[in-house]
């Protein structure tokens, strides 16, 4: 980061960890928080506030929203039978690392479902890419709705985003015409699996060669349950 | 669980959140019940009202539960890595329902949310200091933003202070304590 870009970086830090960067700022620096170098000014930031944190009396909840919680997170079928469920993740990773490396997509396999999507997107009117997740995250299928502008020698790569600002993994290049199908590897899927948005970056020809963006991310949304 | 009457150590908190990343549902609602007290009377001071912050509250937990196993135990403590998650949904409440912090019935229960004597998350080293500082405005913007989620315009309005003068306290303010900080701690 040259030093006039980082120390607006780090002014926009500062106050998004104040709380005074709002809106639409507010949400454009979020897709920077995937660089490591903008993750490591915030933490700074946040080291920094922390003594600006009251000492308050404690309130207590009401009951409600435990059981809110414990809904939202179905943490109830988890308690029922957490071994089974272990036994259960264990053996599909196995089995998708073994069996998946090895598997290529005829004719006569059985479709798998759709069972999330989304829309990479400008605005809603402007859509660029419909990305489907299919099956337990073991296929995407990438439809190109409307060209996205590439600079010469540039592509763009598709990342899931894990949840709470673990590393990006990279999904493969983005196509520019047409529909395509991917199956994922183990460690593409279990990304996927802890991710509730993706996002497109501008990288290299070729893609990144870091394995991490490395160029500017373009576009950030949601996956959704179909 | 009635009452809490000292914050739960560091390293007890940490240990029940690695227990949440291995999917701990027991371990989940200790911790729950050690730090939601904290927490949602955290989001009270921000959002004033008690329906809304209940609701918010849950958010929070869904994303500690969510998020456990991101939590670097060498870095942080456990305790304000719960608390920033809070003051970000918080925040982004604020931000999707464009909501203006304005006073409601509920602001009388919590008007007495005074220190406690002990308690309370960790400063950094000097940070009383470098905050003694800053000028008076400059102490009040910050505390402002930070504490209760002000934004600038709520700032300017509550100070009566112009706009332009808040957005400037608050950027030297923020840099004058970045400052300090690193001096006083390059000195200890």
């Amino acid at each position: 980061m040259k030093s006039a870009n980082r120390e607006l970086v780090d002014r926009l830090a500062a106050e998004y960890v104040l709380g005074t960067l709002r809106h639409r700022a507010r949400r454009r620096f979020e897709r920077w928080l995937l660089s490591p170098q903008v993750g490591a000014l915030v933490k700074a930031w946040e080291e920094r506030l922390a003594g600006l944190e009251p000492q308050l009396l404690p309130v207590f909840p009401p009951a409600t929203v435990w059981r809110g919680i414990e809904n939202k997170l179905e943490l109830r079928k988890l308690q029922r039978r957490p071994v089974m469920r272990w036994v259960a993740i264990a053996a599909s990773l196995v089995f998708f690392a073994v069996v998946g490396v090895f598997v290529t997509r005829g004719p006569e396999q059985p479709q798998l479902a759709s069972t999330q999507q989304s829309f990479l997107e400008a605005d809603p009117q402007t859509i660029y890419w419909r990305v489907e997740v299919l099956g337990d995250n073991q296929e995407i299928s990438l439809h190109v709705q409307n060209v996205h502008d590439l600079p010469p020698g540039k592509a763009h790569e598709l990342w899931a985003l894990p949840e709470g600002g673990g590393a990006p993994v990279s999904l493969g290049l983005m196509p520019h015409t047409g529909d395509h199908h991917r199956v994922l590897n183990a460690a593409q899927r279990a990304a996927l699996a802890n991710s509730k948005q993706i996002a497109v970056s501008l990288e290299p020809e070729g893609g990144s060669p870091t394995g991490a963006p490395t160029g500017p991310v373009l576009l950030v949304a949601p996956l959704k349950a179909v | 669980m009635n009452r809490i009457d000292t914050l739960p150590p560091e390293i007890e908190l940490a240990q029940l959140l690695q227990k949440c990343a291995a999917q701990d549902t027991a371990a989940f609602r200790t911790l729950y019940d050690k730090t939601s007290p904290i927490v949602f009377a955290r989001l009270l001071r921000m959002l004033r009202r008690r329906s809304v912050a209940e609701e918010v509250l849950q958010d929070v937990y869904v994303r500690i539960w969510q998020r456990a196993s991101q939590f670097e135990a060498h870095r942080g403590r456990a305790l304000a890595w719960m608390v920033t998650i809070a003051r970000y949904c918080a925040i982004d409440l604020m931000r999707r329902e464009r909501m203006t912090l304005v006073s409601d019935d509920s602001l009388g229960e919590i008007a007495d949310d005074s220190a406690t004597e002990d308690g309370g998350l960790e400063k950094p080293n000097n940070f009383d200091y470098c905050i003694e500082q800053l000028n008076d405005n400059t102490r009040k913007c910050l505390t402002l933003a930070f504490v209760e989620g002000r934004s600038h315009d709520e700032i300017a309005r509550l100070t009566t202070n112009p706009l332009g003068s808040v957005k400037s306290w608050i950027r030297r303010g923020l840099l004058a304590l970045k400052e300090c900080l690193s001096t006083e701690r390059q000195a200890t």
